[in-house]
């Protein structure tokens, strides 16, 4: 099929955006989202704020409907969503991609917006995915065609990328939202890789005179809410330049809204000293407020304070409006000593996760020093390149280094537009490498370079051109086995885990695992438990660790049920193998492969509640 | 072309002019109801005649050489809106936004008399932040003249007349060498959200009121 332009999308946690190139023209640009943005306003804007919020019949009859709207449906997304729902939180969904990976819930249930007291109505984390999505496509559409352009999505190659970080159920939920939303099948791309082309793009011809083989590359995305960490090797292969993506950080819901939380606290706590208090509303206004003088203070470097003030909620903003400011000892004391403080290499986050009565919600890092998570993200790669002598190799780490450090950084997401922020992770960096500086790879749209960057990998999937960073599968993953033992009273024998599917599977290919079969009982469904690893990439298929517990996490719960057929009648044993697809699209697919036919059962993907 | 549209409008706010008049003396009850009974049919006539003008004239503008539909077709005389104009509802929409985000009509509308300097200046960095980010987000606002004011300038030859005003005395022929005095304003971009209208005939409002529940 001929390609005519290949779509970029960026779902993102707290704000989404989309990029088309043209194939034709070779033309990349980001599409303008149209939205809600004010109780009788539609306008556009290159972001689409990843709200949704569900109003009241009576709030507003006539509708705030999108041209697109089908008839009944009354959920608002975008920006007015975000405005309007801070201060009626009951009927607002946010974050609903990090729902989407939390793994106490179910992403199908309707529990969103959580902890509501809403009675119907409610969304479930996919179908808030499945929403935005939907809306992204109209939006396109829609913009795209009030411009005199009409575009077939079924001759696009669509991109959507999904963290680094995201296992396979949040991954193949995310792909399965944008088919329902139309998309049809999506091909998805790691964040801070479409970060990378991106980059690649902006630079232009020039990017690979700024890297060379034996260069690892940091890519550090701080988002709004999510942190997500990703190392890229440079290698010569036969005289080319090759990339590799060679480790994944885990999921940190950590970001730039956590500073600005903070900052607003601080604030509020000195207006308290004096005597002044803020409402809910007020406190609302002065996170606003707390932003933008952060920006204004990292922007201009001669100003010691910015001033702040926050209008009280009635008509009279002469009478009420408190005044206070932001200085900068606190701006940096509580930013980049707080959330980037310069800690050393072997400080690893605190998991200080309570034990009895902590409340159960969204899984948020629980030390917000992002210097700590970038240690820990070191950590893990470490282990996982010494864990195979292949990425060993690529690295040329021997038994005389000690440590993987990055030679350059990436940084990507709003958080790094300060240049003191980016400036304070250097320094970092450099004091865990002895003092020697790591370069910058300069950046460019923070907050576009992701969906910009999906679109220019569609653009080198579809002409088949272009440089492609080899990645393949990031995690390892396991099928758990029940170790047959005598039983003990008090004590549980371990799970053991068959390795299926190695780290860095590529894209379109499969495996057959070999030399181990399963009987599955015709007419009964049979539980697996699955588990993964981002840092053993020395697993090869077939192999079986003793102990899944300990050295792996539970991802999913695996289910099938192969039904009686003519020639299998109900409760025979049937004999299979364990066939792992990871398809060109980027999805994995687990199958029971009948051992003496060519009959196959696929496994689906059960979350894992507990 | 342009004088017919100029005699179309001039004709059409006669007309509106003498619509508003018959209504007033019909909705002004009895009392002027002997005047109005003497005056009525002339005004009557008159509404016709200045109908009749109103039809000839856009008769005219459609010339064989194509025609200025769009120009012509305000001139309708029998569209009385229905509701309020687009245009007004777009402009009403923007003071919403304004309001909104910089609560301009807020600090407008306030008694400024009975504030120091000090309250009146805390209430003007929120409309300075407001206004500024809507400012930078429907507009690309930038200066007509680079320099610093107060510098000497040249103003060129066929210079654009809108973007430039002469000040003092003026004489012999452009370029014009003088002084910066205000670098002026202009925008190149302007994009504006669109106005979600329901039946009504209302305009927007600017602001609703809040009331919170519990």
């Amino acid at each position: 099929m001929t390609r005519r332009f290949s779509l970029g999308i960026d779902l993102g946690t707290s704000n989404s955006a989309i990029a088309v190139c043209d194939l034709d023209s070779d033309q990349t640009r980001i599409v303008e989202v149209a939205q809600i943005v004010g109780q009788t306003q539609i306008g556009e804007g290159p972001t689409l704020a990843s709200a949704l919020y569900l109003p009241h019949p009576a709030e507003f009859p006539g509708g705030l409907a999108m041209p697109w709207a089908e008839a009944g449906d009354t959920a608002i997304i975008g920006q007015f969503a975000r405005d309007h729902g801070a201060l009626v939180p009951d009927r607002l969904i946010t974050s609903a991609k990090s729902w989407l990976s939390n793994p106490h819930i179910d992403p199908r249930q309707p529990l969103l917006p959580w902890q509501s007291d809403l009675k119907d109505g409610k969304l479930s984390p996919f179908e808030c995915s499945r929403r935005y999505l939907q809306h992204l496509k109209q939006a396109f559409l829609y913009s795209e065609g009030r411009q005199g352009r009409a575009w077939d999505l079924s001759e696009g190659q669509i991109v959507l990328t999904v963290p680094a970080s995201f296992d396979e159920v949040a991954r193949s939920l995310t792909a399965e939202a944008a088919k329902a939303a139309g998309l049809g099948d999506v091909t998805l791309l790691e964040e801070p890789q479409a970060a990378f082309y991106a980059w690649t793009a902006q630079t232009g011809k020039t990017w690979h005179h700024l890297v060379a083989p034996g260069d690892v590359i940091f890519v550090c995305d701080v988002g709004g809410g999510t942190a997500d960490f990703s190392l890229i090797a440079v290698t010569d292969v036969e005289g080319r330049v090759e990339l590799e993506r060679i480790s994944v950080g885990e999921h940190i819901l950590l970001g730039g809204d956590n500073m600005d939380l903070a900052l607003a606290y601080t604030v509020r706590a000195k207006l308290d000293a004096e005597g002044k208090t803020l409402d809910s509303w007020q406190f609302l206004a002065l996170r606003h407020a707390v932003s933008k003088a952060k920006i204004t203070l990292f922007e201009d470097n001669a100003l010691t304070e910015a001033p702040i003030a926050i209008p009280a909620r009635g008509s009279s903003l002469f009478a009420s409006t408190i005044s206070t400011s932001l200085d900068r000892a606190t701006l940096e004391q509580v930013v980049l000593d707080g959330f980037f403080a310069k800690t050393s290499l072997d400080d690893l986050p605190i998991d200080a996760r309570r034990g009895g009565l902590q409340e159960f919600g969204l899984p948020y890092a629980s030390d917000p020093v992002v210097s700590k998570h970038i240690a820990r993200f070191h950590a893990r790669s470490l282990q996982n390149v010494k864990a195979s002598e292949k990425l060993a190799a690529l690295v040329g780490w021997g038994a005389a280094t000690r440590t993987l450090m990055p030679t350059a950084v990436l940084f990507n997401g709003g958080v790094f537009k300060a240049a003191a922020i980016r400036a304070r992770v250097l320094d970092l960096l450099a004091s865990w490498n002895g003092g020697q500086p790591i370069r910058e790879l300069q950046g460019f749209a923070p907050d576009l370079a992701v969906a910009r960057g999906a679109a220019i990998y569609g653009r080198h999937r579809a002409t088949g051109q272009g440089m492609r960073i080899k990645a393949g599968a990031a995690r390892s993953y396991y099928i758990g086995l029940e170790t047959s033992m005598p039983a003990i009273p008090g004590y549980r024998p371990p799970v053991k885990a068959l390795c299926v599917v190695p780290q860095g599977m590529q894209e379109g290919t499969d495996l057959l695992i070999e030399g181990r079969e399963f009987g599955l009982v015709t007419g009964r469904p049979a539980d697996f438990r699955f588990f993964s690893s981002s840092v053993r990439s020395g697993d090869v298929p077939g192999q079986v660790l003793p102990d899944a517990e300990r050295a792996l996490e539970e991802t999913s719960l695996l289910e099938i049920e192969i039904p009686a057929l003519d020639d299998f009648p109900a409760g025979q044993v049937v004999p299979v193998r364990i066939d792992a697809v990871v398809t060109e699209l980027g999805t994995l697919e687990l199958w029971m492969q009948h051992v003496n036919s060519n009959r196959r059962w696929k496994v689906e993907f059960q979350v894992r509640t507990e | 072309m342009g004088a017919m549209k100029a005699v179309s409008v001039i004709t059409v706010s006669l007309l509106l002019l003498a619509n508003a008049f018959a209504l007033a003396l019909a909705s002004n009850g009895f009392v002027a109801l002997a005047a109005a009974a003497a005056v009525l049919p002339y005004v009557l006539i008159a509404t016709l005649a200045l109908g009749v003008i109103a039809l000839v004239t856009i008769l005219a503008a459609r010339t064989p050489a194509g025609g200025n539909r769009a120009a012509a077709t305000p001139a309708l005389p029998v569209a009385a809106p229905t509701k309020a104009p687009q245009a007004d509802a777009e402009i009403v929409g923007f003071l919403a936004t304004l309001q909104a985000k910089g609560r301009l009509v807020d600090f407008a509308m306030g008694d400024i008399n009975a504030y120091n300097d000090a309250q009146v200046g805390a209430a003007a960095r929120v409309v300075h932040a407001g206004i500024k980010s809507v400012l930078d987000e429907h507009f690309r606002i930038r200066p007509v003249q680079d320099g610093a004011e107060q510098s000497a300038v040249q103003v060129p030859a066929n210079y654009p007349a809108d973007e430039y005003r002469l000040l003092g005395k003026i004489s012999g022929q452009p370029p014009f060498s003088g002084t910066l005095v205000h670098h002026g304003w202009k925008t190149d971009v302007v994009k504006l959200p669109t106005i979600l209208r329901g039946s009504t005939d209302r305009l927007p409002v600017i602001a609703p009121a809040e009331v919170e529940l519990k």
